[in-house]
């Protein structure tokens, strides 16, 4: 009761954070920032995740863990945009809303995993989750640094998640966690792609600081 | 009038002659040769634990008049065992295939029936005219956190038998092996061996999904392969062959991030350039090893693929140089 809605208020100020550190943290890193580093920075990522997600998942425990586990999608409000698209869509994004999707999907889900890191069961497992929110932080930063640098708006910080459909039982919280995680990998999996395209249609040469023209 | 009859291997068969009498005296045949009376039982035919070699056109004829009285065709087989189901994409992102074969032959008409379940929605896996047990489906969505359901259920008159195969899109992904490779010295160059090759026709829009390659490649005189494998690029110039020895080189492909490595690709035979007229280029020769002088046999320095140095060829882009990019990458975040 009380604790979701400290959670719901906790989420709230954490999910502004990311925005935040973006407008100091241009400066520093500079034309370094490009899309192959943030391209190289969700294959780590989708690497990480194995093990971590192998790991929390078993702390859920069955069914879970068991690798043909399919269950229904519920007909909740999804709390994070899903990384899935119709083809030729995903073909025609324009570079700024392929990137916005990208920082909006992470920002949220970095968010969500934060979350996850105060009930987390094993000393490890927290550490495995608080480590991985960290390289999470620093892809969304990286993200916000290529759409800085090619002149981009960043995305408005994601809405605090509404209080009101709160998991009623253990299960459906597991079930949550479940596809959160799913939904990360598939994001992963998906940005890859994503930045590929952005490698091709935008040469390294072109991504250079403009941070004069936006005022920094 | 004909008919036909399907019975399991071991199994007692009876066979009545249509509408006669069971004390009417009647003659069997099996394929026009007359069946001998110690098989009969009245009128009555019956053929106990039928092997395949029974299957055939039965006849019955009236005794005396030789009317034909009733006829039919005996098939004998076996339910379906479990069938092998396969699903893969070598397409991708346009969609993927689904094949599918008996472990054991039945000797008897099968049908096939394939259900793909995506969620909620039931899709439509249409049939390949060639080959003739695979069918295949267009994505409509790509990026899909939801697994696909694949159910193959194999019917004929014995029995029915099914499988299932549950997977996410990401893991199928499997490329066809690259093409048209090519192997060729390079002249006045006694160690090196040019290597080109082209994507998979199968393989629709290599600009964004581009693909990977691993090479492999090793004398025919020994068994150990060396490996390179290559982020960029449809050629690779191999540095260190062992001079005057034919070679065979072999590529595989894979998509940049997701899925499994192809089969490897058709092999190819070349032998680095040398002095001497003899032109081993594609023939497999069996090469004189013993007679040619093994002191000389040194083992050069295995084409490490992180030697920035020994890399050679178009945008030959070590692993260990991507893995350096990361990890200062992520040593940047700790500032």
């Amino acid at each position: 009761g009380d604790s979701w809605g400290i959670f719901t208020f906790l989420c709230a100020a954490l999910c502004n954070l990311p925005a935040l550190p973006a407008l100091n943290c241009t400066e520093e890193l500079g034309a370094g920032q490009s899309i192959q580093k943030t391209y190289d920075l969700t294959r780590y990522l989708e690497h990480q995740l194995r093990t971590l997600a192998g790991t929390y998942l078993n702390y859920l425990g069955p069914p879970f863990n068991e690798p043909d586990f399919n269950p229904p999608r519920l007909a909740r409000a999804e709390r994070v945009p899903s990384a899935t698209v119709d083809l030729d869509l995903w073909r025609g994004l324009t570079d700024n809303a392929r990137l916005a999707a990208n920082y909006r999907a992470y920002s949220r889900l970095l968010c969500y995993l934060r979350a996850l890191d105060g009930q987390a069961g094993t000393a490890e497992l927290r550490h495995r989750l608080g480590h991985f929110c960290s390289s999470l932080q620093g892809l969304v930063l990286s993200i916000a640094g290529v759409m800085s640098s090619l002149g981009y708006p960043l995305p408005a910080g994601p809405p605090a998640p509404p209080g009101a459909p709160v998991a009623p039982n253990d299960f459906l919280k597991k079930m949550e966690d479940f596809w959160l995680l799913k939904e990360l990998q598939t994001w992963l999996w998906r940005s890859a792609k994503d930045f590929n395209r952005l490698k091709k249609k935008v040469p390294p040469a072109v991504v250079t600081l403009r941070l004069e023209a936006r005022g920094f | 009038d004909s008919h036909i009859q399907y019975e399991r291997v071991g199994a007692d068969v009876t066979m009545k002659c249509g509408s006669m009498d069971w004390d009417a005296a009647v003659t069997w045949t099996a394929n026009g040769t007359d069946i001998d009376e110690s098989h009969l039982n009245g009128s009555y035919l019956i053929l106990k634990n039928v092997d395949l070699t029974q299957s055939g056109q039965y006849s019955c004829y009236e005794g005396s008049s030789w009317h034909l009285k009733y006829q039919t065709y005996l098939r004998v087989g076996t339910p379906p065992k479990e069938p092998v189901l396969l699903c893969r994409s070598n397409n991708y992102p346009k969609g993927f295939y689904c094949s599918w074969h008996l472990p054991t032959p039945t000797y008897i008409p099968n049908s096939f029936n394939i259900s793909v379940i995506h969620g909620t929605r039931e899709m439509v896996c249409e049939k390949d005219v060639f080959p003739k047990n695979r069918c295949h489906i267009r994505y409509l969505q790509l990026f899909s956190t939801v697994k696909y359901k694949v159910t193959l259920t194999v019917t004929n008159a014995l029995g029915k038998n099914s499988t299932t195969v549950t997977f996410d899109e990401f893991t199928i992904v499997k490329p066809d092996p690259p093409e048209s490779v090519v192997a060729k010295p390079v002249p006045n160059n006694p160690r090196r061996l040019e290597v080109s090759w082209q994507n998979p026709s199968s393989w629709p829009d290599p600009e964004s999904f581009p693909l990977k390659f691993f090479l492999r490649y090793r004398p025919l005189i020994l068994d150990q392969w060396q490996h390179v494998e290559l982020s960029d690029g449809t050629s690779h110039t191999i540095t260190d062959a062992y001079a005057g020895k034919e070679y065979i080189i072999q590529v595989a492909a894979k998509d940049n991030d997701i899925g499994t490595w192809s089969d490897w690709s058709v092999a190819v035979h070349a032998t680095p350039w040398t002095e001497e007229p003899k032109h081993l280029t594609t023939e497999a020769q069996v090469t004189e090893t013993t007679s040619a002088s093994t002191s000389s046999f040194m083992p050069p320095p295995t084409t490490k693929i992180c030697d920035k140095g020994a890399v050679v060829g178009n945008g030959a882009v070590a692993v260990c140089w991507t893995a350096g990019l990361v990890l200062a990458a992520y040593g940047l975040l700790f500032i």
